[in-house]
């Protein structure tokens, strides 16, 4: 089994590997680095088609779940370099990809002028050439060549894949949480035995603080500047961490019979739920018991968004897309709110370099925006990480359940990681 | 509560150290083999001054292991080394490790302090001292005393022998003053400039049932002569005693700390003095919780005494039900933030928790 990255693997901004295994060859994600605004954002094919065309040189592409950073390059991939083979991925990814890319498209294209980017009809015309799978479901992708899609939790779709061919087979994680949250379960795999794990890593020299402590702070901060009567912008992708995080609050608001209106981007709620309610099995155990008496994902105190309200007097919450700040509205609301030290922006994931998100995170607090104008920020700003990815403990789990011959991290910083490396031989 | 952080560790710990550079240490003891030695980098939270509530990181991140082939209960760095000292059953040999961050993240194993093993010997306890060569002072027993050589691994020194009961923690005064504190209770001081004095302090009160003692000494303020801060002295049955080393025929206060059920294991039991905080101290290890105590208002009639808080964290954090509860394995104090402490239980939780300070009675 040869493995090899097609892009920077050691970078957290985007996925692409590449996997030889008894003379297939097969593509894991196809990730888009959200940092950077010329082609270093997409990876790096040239590598592959100096072999040929990578129709005739790949047998398959296989796509995790909808994170840009997995999925991003694709149309860019299948409709710009060229590939016309079957790109496989499960029914919640196919259905949810195509909006995030079409945002993503929208922002980089109509707002920023890119030339060098995929169509709306790229984006179409790349769905054609998926193929949707199930969970557990074993895919022929030809005679020797076979995949199957494993629950990974970390959001909705997201799947771990094994690819076997003849008795060499490999399981390619993407990303992925062994424990349960709110609105998602825990990733679980069988026995089976790949001679080769390639696991994310992001996590796996960190020992995470718990859920409740995390969450317990997030709450206070919130609900102290709401206090005061202060506005709380929260950017985040349309679809992920945003349900988990709608869900803790419209709990918390219920509990706390508070008042204050809570916002959530237009268009992409709707969307949103319609994905949670047709995909209800792909979510936990929880939702799906009490979802008969009530949808989970109906939320009470969570309104649609206008972009009039943003001017609204007195204390609100906003979720807001996009979510490092790059672009968009959330971007829009930023700068209207950024001046008042009563207001305050709630990070909740990782922050790509270059992006206004990043830089306020890194203490930054006058921004040059569009057309040389200076934004000071005094408005207060947070981090609150909420992503779901394994740590140590996790990684460990899943290797259990597994129980590879060989395993490979990627994802992760590339810091020496020889003590994991021991730990890990440790198991067998 | 100012903050409160819970993590959890792959595998309990009953040590939590120090080391350069605000890392901490943990160790796994449960297993036969397979232990784990983590130093751990805390999540920036614990560096600032400030609370800042949400914090870019909010978690520990693994710095370097290394793996132990035996249960390790006790661990020391040697100060201005990059070693670390550690024992454990079943004898009380120690084992010595190189901790080089630098171009691997591997704690090594380095060397082997042996012991005369006799029977009736169970795990060394340690403290280590970089005088003019850096030492290790170890033992079991009080009969079986030594300092040795980290590096060389010479013997040094052997401390007179008054009795042969079990020790529970000893610690170096300064670089010629050893402090030992046995298991019933005992304390003795010991100067290696004169080998066969062994001075005693007064004892502790005797008890109908048996209970089991452990000492706990204030780190050297810098400045203050580390005889002239008292040692506590904490029983399996909940008494405090607390000793000035200049005035030993007395106590200085005796307080008792209210505890559930007396008498339960007396393996874990901690008490330690706040390096910030006057008149400060910390107990544990009697059940599920940490006791803080204001020592200033303590007189030497024994009655009980008002903790000024108590964390109860690790004992809502199990499973519940059928589980027994758990224990509060170690604990010790932030060198710098004043009311920060970190505890350990026996479930493989790890907290950290900045309590706020009662002001009169609410």
């Amino acid at each position: 089994v040869l493995c090899c990255r097609a892009g920077a693997g050691q970078d957290v901004g985007r996925s692409c590997i590449l996997v030889s295994i008894a003379g297939k060859n097969v593509m894991l994600d196809c990730g888009m680095h959200m940092g950077y605004n010329d082609d270093r954002r997409f990876p790096d094919f040239s590598y592959i088609t100096q072999n040929g065309r990578l129709t005739d040189f790949l047998d398959c592409v296989i796509i995790s779940h909808f994170h840009l950073d997995h999925c991003g390059a694709l149309p860019y991939f299948s409709e710009m370099v060229g590939y016309d083979g079957p790109i496989y991925m499960t029914h919640p990814t196919k259905a949810i990809c195509p909006i995030l890319l079409e945002d993503y498209r929208k922002i980089t294209v109509d707002k920023k002028g890119e030339t060098n980017f995929f169509t709306s009809q790229m984006i179409k015309d790349c769905m054609k050439k998926v193929v949707a799978v199930h969970l557990h479901q074993t895919v022929q992708v030809d005679e020797e060549l076979e995949i199957k899609a494993y629950y990974a939790g970390h959001v909705l779709g997201a799947a771990m894949f094994q690819i076997k061919v003849g008795c060499e087979s490999v399981v390619y994680t993407g990303d992925y949480n062994m424990t349960p949250d709110r609105h998602l379960g825990a990733a679980w795999i069988d026995k089976c035995r790949p001679d080769l794990l390639i696991s994310e890593s992001t996590y796996a020299t960190t020992i995470r603080d718990s859920k409740r402590c995390r969450e317990r702070d997030f709450l206070k901060k919130v609900h102290e500047t709401v206090e005061r009567g202060g506005k709380v912008l929260i950017p985040v992708f349309a679809l992920g961490r945003a349900q988990e995080l709608c869900i803790l609050l419209e709990t918390f608001w219920e509990r706390m019979n508070l008042k204050a209106p809570i916002y959530f981007s237009t268009g992409l709620t709707e969307k949103a739920n319609h994905y949670y309610k047709l995909f209800i099995t792909w979510t936990n155990q929880k939702i799906r018991k009490t979802f008969v008496q009530r949808n989970m994902f109906e939320f009470k105190h969570i309104k649609a968004f206008d972009r009039a309200f943003a001017d609204n007097p007195g204390p609100m919450v906003v979720f807001a897309t996009p979510g490092m700040l790059h672009a968009g509205q959330s971007l829009q609301i930023f700068r209207k709110w950024a001046g008042n030290e009563k207001n305050m922006v709630i990070m909740p994931g990782y922050c790509v370099q270059g992006t206004v998100g990043h830089k306020i995170l890194s203490g930054q607090r006058k921004l040059e925006m569009e057309g040389r104008q200076i934004l000071e920020v005094k408005m207060q700003v947070e981090y609150m990480s909420f992503s779901a990815h394994a740590d140590a403990k996790g990684i460990m789990q899943l290797i259990r359940q597994a129980e590879p011959r060989n395993v490979l991290l990627v994802h992760g910083e590339a810091k020496k990681m020889e003590f994991l490396k021991q730990k890990i031989e440790q198991e067998f | 509560y100012r903050d409160l952080h819970t993590f959890e560790l792959q595998a309990p710990t009953r040590l939590i150290e120090w080391a350069r550079g605000n890392r901490v240490c943990v160790a796994g003891y449960g297993q036969s083999d397979g232990n784990e030695i983590l130093q751990l980098i805390p999540p920036p939270t614990l560096l600032t001054k400030e609370t800042q509530g949400l914090c870019p990181e909010r978690d520990f991140k693994v710095e370097c292991g290394g793996f132990s082939e035996r249960p390790v209960y006790s661990l020391k760095y040697v100060p201005d080394t990059s070693l670390l000292v550690t024992s454990g059953p079943p004898n009380s040999s120690l084992q010595v490790w190189q901790v080089s961050a630098e171009d691997s993240d591997v704690i090594k194993s380095v060397s082997t302090i042996a012991t005369e093993n006799g029977p009736g010997q169970s795990w060394a306890k340690i403290a280590t001292i970089s005088a003019r060569v850096p030492w290790v002072l170890h033992g079991s027993r009080l009969d079986r005393v030594q300092i040795t050589e980290v590096e060389s691994r010479k013997h040094v020194y052997t401390a007179a022998s008054r009795g042969s009961e079990e020790l529970s923690n000893l610690a170096f005064l300064d670089c010629n003053t050893l402090l030992l504190c046995c298991a019933t209770g005992r304390l003795c001081l010991a100067d290696m400039r004169q080998p066969q004095s062994l001075m005693e302090a007064m004892s502790v009160p005797s008890t109908p049932c048996s209970e089991q003692w452990c000492m706990g000494t204030r780190h050297g303020a810098q400045g203050l002569e580390p005889s002239s801060q008292p040692v506590a002295r904490l029983s399996s049955r909940g008494l405090l005693t607390l000793t000035d080393l200049r005035k030993t025929s007395e106590f200085l206060a005796l307080a008792k700390a209210r505890v559930p059920s007396p008498g339960s294991s007396a393996e874990f039991l901690c008490v330690s003095w706040a390096p910030a905080l006057e008149g400060y101290l910390a107990i544990s290890g009697l059940d599920g919780t940490v006791h803080v105590y204001d020592t200033q208002s303590w007189d030497s009639s024994g009655r009980e005494a008002e903790p000024i808080f108590v964390h109860k964290g690790h004992a809502f954090g199990g499973a519940g039900g059928s589980r027994d509860p758990p224990l509060v394995t170690v604990h010790t104090w932030h060198l710098q933030k004043p009311r920060t402490l970190l505890s350990a239980a026996s479930d493989g939780s790890l907290h950290i928790w900045d309590w706020v300070q009662p002001c009169g009675k609410c």
